[in-house]
């Protein structure tokens, strides 16, 4: 092991808390190595949630929880311009049909100092006329964003890589092992080096703190289902709209996306870390749908998923290990583990000892801009300079070639389906990926120099083809 | 900008029959493909059993196309841009990227010929995990037939609409098995010669009034949970078995989609254009043909709609389309799933009616009345929905109300 092998910080799990401590630390200027098991960053929970940046009325006051989340919120709309990925500030209200139970909502809001207030049915139906009958009240917070998760998480990632970090992914930790100091982290695919290792590893957690030595905790964890809306505008919803418990139980949210789209759920079923979509969970949502807003079509549902958060008791755990040392241990990341991440990193920054000062002329990320979003000025250039931006490639995200390949030639090198549709939104569309998936295949065997055999729709095991046709052995 | 008289979007049997027969009857066609070729879908419907009613003959679908590519290609007075997409229609003018670069192209007349889209996972809430294998029939048919891929092995086939039955074919033919299709009603949406020449001949089983009630696998399908529906299409728990797979191909219906036109009301049985006489939607520059319009049971009927569809934009384009008279509204009974066109006017001729009916109907007869005054009648010895029915009526005379029943 030579001195230049030896990383200042590994961190295993590519989520948004993983990135965000990679970027961090990576812009301090200390030498890490992010590894993960997937075949890209941001495939668990940071794929697969409501995409809000929340204000922070709602966590506990002075819980972990509720500073991460004030500071994270805070971080945001810089780290967001920075990194070139869309923050809309659209706020959010939380309705309900009990006057007392928003002045508790109100009164925590100002004791975590987020600038909320108290809207009546009037003012509420200004914003959002198609309102469900029976609201009456809602606690209005201004600071309240939506992102795209995964874009976020991988912006981080790749900024980082950018500046001179190291993604590996598809990566089996086998063994940890401390010499001299000096961690020696063993994988399927090599051996790396670091002086400390964040575990950062979401639902798998434990089996990572099992190889560390670290602390383990119970987990728990809870499936969130959501439905996607197409653009379709049927009715209007310009900002997260919340529902406060009321006797019906626990309500779900319906926002606006980053993209355009809606989002409605989520559910919340104590589950395994299967992400499924069940008949009884898609229920539950069409029924409480009807008490945020009236005349949701389901018809216009694109699509359906789950994501499955892990919790660890009240609070999250972000702490140096008692029993490990030069481990840091990250737990129970759930809501509003989003929008902490930012906080997380600087407090994991911290904890590792370093000061959160960062170098100067740090190389900044190219901004994605894609075609549909240019001016047609600019398209009809583009299209001049550049044939691969005359071909559509995705029909209903109008996706052309050149934003696919653009897509694949980030920092971070995919070779998925899945993480070419998060980079550029091919496939995100009303026919699910029926047009464009086998166009997306070809142009990902065309820049990755492989075959099609190799091409995965997401993780391994996932390749999209078995073979070529007549060769199937089906003894 | 691009001027012409006539603009059709879509270059498939739709999109190509209507912009010969606008070119016939005189305009100046642009016909727009977002495919590399024309022919559209039938270019990786490599089965036989297309062209009888329009050739006379039994064509493949690459054959089918490959007749029209050349009328087309010959044709002076048509100019195809291959490669280039319609991003907004607005006004006669319409936005495109493509061949031509970032291009606006105005027209008299607009004839919409895109034809449909497979219904996905989502539009039917399949339950379970997002592996890899699910796929629509017309992904894993371009996989087979285009690319040369196999996307499985083990397949179970949730629906059976025609492409379904035919990759249930295709996929057994490449070495694949195909456990069985599924279909959740008590009756098939796809034509009796595939059910047989694809499925019994084979010894795959089609179960009626089963679904899948979960997908299982994390990165690929592992297999499904599946088993029989209610009369309520609820799944009946106590039937609930596993079947091991890899694949789940899904032939779950087609549908219209009219997001680019999405200014025209549309009907909500057909997802298409609301339409009267002359194929003109409330946009009166505005046409529509094919599949885009209703979904087809046979590309031959597509052709000759867009016939006739290509001819009235081409007369509109130049300004000759008979001046509208009195609206006669097209009624039906419930007897039918929808007829179209929804309106015809008063005067002199023959106009043709199609509709597809509700449920199977034996020995009956179609009747269009007017006012009590029979106009027009069929006898039909067996009706299935799956099958598209025409009527010619003689609107002579006919005044308010023309509608159709089932005696």
């Amino acid at each position: 092991m030579s001195k230049n092998n030896v990383f200042d910080v590994l961190i295993v799990g590519g989520g948004v808390v993983g990135a965000c401590v990679l970027n961090k630390l990576t812009r301090i200027g200390k030498k890490c190595l992010l590894i993960d098991k997937a075949s890209d960053v941001a495939t668990g929970a940071s794929k697969a949630n409501s995409g809000l940046v929340h204000a922070g009325y709602d966590p506990k006051p002075n819980t972990l929880k509720a500073k991460l989340n004030i500071r994270g919120n805070k971080l945001y709309p810089k780290l967001c311009k920075r990194l070139g990925v869309k923050l809309d500030k659209c706020g959010a209200l939380v309705l309900g049909d009990d006057e007392t139970q928003l002045d508790n909502l109100y009164q925590r809001g100002l004791e975590n100092k987020v600038y909320v207030e108290k809207w009546d049915r009037k003012q509420i139906l200004e914003k959002v006329p198609d309102l469900a009958d029976h609201i009456t009240c809602a606690l209005y917070a201004r600071d309240a964003y939506i992102v795209s998760p995964y874009f976020f998480t991988i912006s981080v990632a790749d900024e980082a890589v950018l500046n001179g970090a190291k993604v590996s992914l598809e990566e089996d930790l086998v063994s940890v092992e401390k010499k001299d100091d000096i961690f020696e982290v063993v994988t399927k695919k090599a051996i790396y080096y670091a002086k400390q290792i964040v575990n950062s590893a979401g639902a798998g957690y434990n089996e990572v703190a099992k190889l560390l030595k670290a602390e383990e905790y119970p987990l728990e964890f809870r499936r969130g289902e959501y439905f996607v809306f197409d653009k379709i505008k049927d009715f209007n919803v310009p900002c997260t709209l919340f529902t406060m418990p009321t006797k019906l139980g626990k309500g779900v949210l319906i926002t606006p996306t980053i993209d355009g789209n809606f989002l409605l759920g989520p559910t919340s079923t104590e589950s395994d870390t299967q992400t499924k979509v069940t008949s009884e969970g898609l229920d539950e949502i069409r029924n409480k749908a009807q008490l945020i807003v009236k005349n949701i079509n389901f018809r216009n549902a694109i699509r359906q998923f789950s994501g499955v958060r892990v919790i660890s008791g009240d609070d999250f755990v972000v702490e140096k290990s008692k029993v490990a040392d030069g481990v840091i241990n990250i737990a129970g990341i759930c809501s509003p583990g989003l929008t902490s991440a930012p906080a997380i990193a600087e407090m994991v920054t911290k904890l590792l000892g370093f000061s959160l000062k960062e170098k100067e002329n740090l190389k900044l990320l190219k901004k994605r801009v894609l075609f549909k979003e240019l001016s047609k000025a600019k398209q009809i250039q583009l299209c001049k300079e550049n044939k691969n931006y005359c071909s559509i490639v995705c029909k209903c995200e109008e996706i052309t070639k050149g934003d696919v390949i653009e897509a694949l030639n980030r920092p971070i090198k995919v070779a998925s389906v899945d993480a070419v549709k998060r980079r550029c939104n091919a496939g995100m569309g009303r026919c699910q990926g029926g047009f464009c998936f086998t166009k997306v295949v070809a142009q990902i065997i065309k820049e990755r120099k492989i075959a099609y055999e190799q091409v995965k729709k997401e993780n391994r095991g996932s390749e999209v083809c078995l073979s070529d046709i007549r060769e199937v052995n089906n003894d | 900008m691009i001027k012409t008289d006539c603009l059709v979007i879509g270059g498939g049997p739709a999109g190509m029959s209507v912009a010969l027969s606008a070119s016939q009857n005189g305009s100046k066609v642009v016909l727009v493909e977002r495919d590399e070729v024309l022919g559209g879908i039938l270019n990786q419907c490599i089965h036989n059993g297309f062209g009888l009613h329009y050739f006379k003959e039994e064509l493949t679908g690459p054959e089918f196309a490959y007749r029209f590519r050349k009328m087309v290609e010959k044709d002076k007075n048509i100019t195809v841009l291959l490669n280039t997409l319609v991003t907004k229609i607005e006004d006669q003018k319409v936005e495109v990227v493509g061949s031509v670069g970032r291009e606006t192209i105005q027209a008299k007349a607009v004839i919409l010929a895109m034809g449909c889209r497979e219904r996905t996972a989502a539009n039917i809430s399949l339950c379970g995990t997002r592996p890899m294998g699910i796929m629509t029939a017309g992904t894993a048919q371009k996989m087979v037939n285009i690319d040369g891929k196999m996307p499985g092995k083990d397949v179970v086939i949730l629906g059976s609409g025609d492409i379904g039955l035919i990759m249930a074919r295709r996929l057994t033919l490449e070495g694949a098995k195909v456990h069985a299709v599924l279909e959740i009603n008590p009756t098939s949406s796809g034509l009796r010669r595939n059910i047989m020449q694809c499925l019994e001949d084979f010894d795959i089983p089609l179960l009626y009034r089963h679904t899948i009630f979960e997908v299982v696998g994390k990165d690929r399908v592992e297999g499904v949970y599946y088993g029989q529906v209610d009369e309520n299409y609820q799944p009946i728990q106590s039937s609930k078995k596993f079947l091991p797979c890899d694949t789940v191909v899904l032939s779950v219906g087609l549908m219209p989609e009219m997001n680019l036109a999405s200014f025209v009301p549309v009907s909500r049985v057909t997802n298409g254009a609301i339409v009267n006489e002359y194929y003109q939607t409330s946009k009166e520059w505005l046409f529509s043909c094919g599949n885009i319009l209703h979904v087809h049971d046979l590309v031959d009927n597509v052709a000759l709609e867009a016939q006739q569809v290509g001819k009235f934009a081409s007369l509109y384009a130049q300004g000759k389309l008979p001046l509208q008279s009195k609206p006669i509204e097209v009624a039906h009974t419930k007897d039918f799933g929808y007829v179209l066109p929804s309106v015809v006017y008063e005067g002199e001729g023959e106009v043709e009616v199609k509709f597809r009916l509700k449920n199977k109907v034996v020995k009956k007869t179609i009747v269009a009345k007017c006012n009590g005054v029979v106009l027009d009648k069929k006898f039909v010895l067996a009706g299935v929905p799956g099958e598209m029915l025409k009527l010619s009526i003689n609107k002579n005379g006919a005044v308010g109300k023309i509608e159709l029943s089932v005696e």
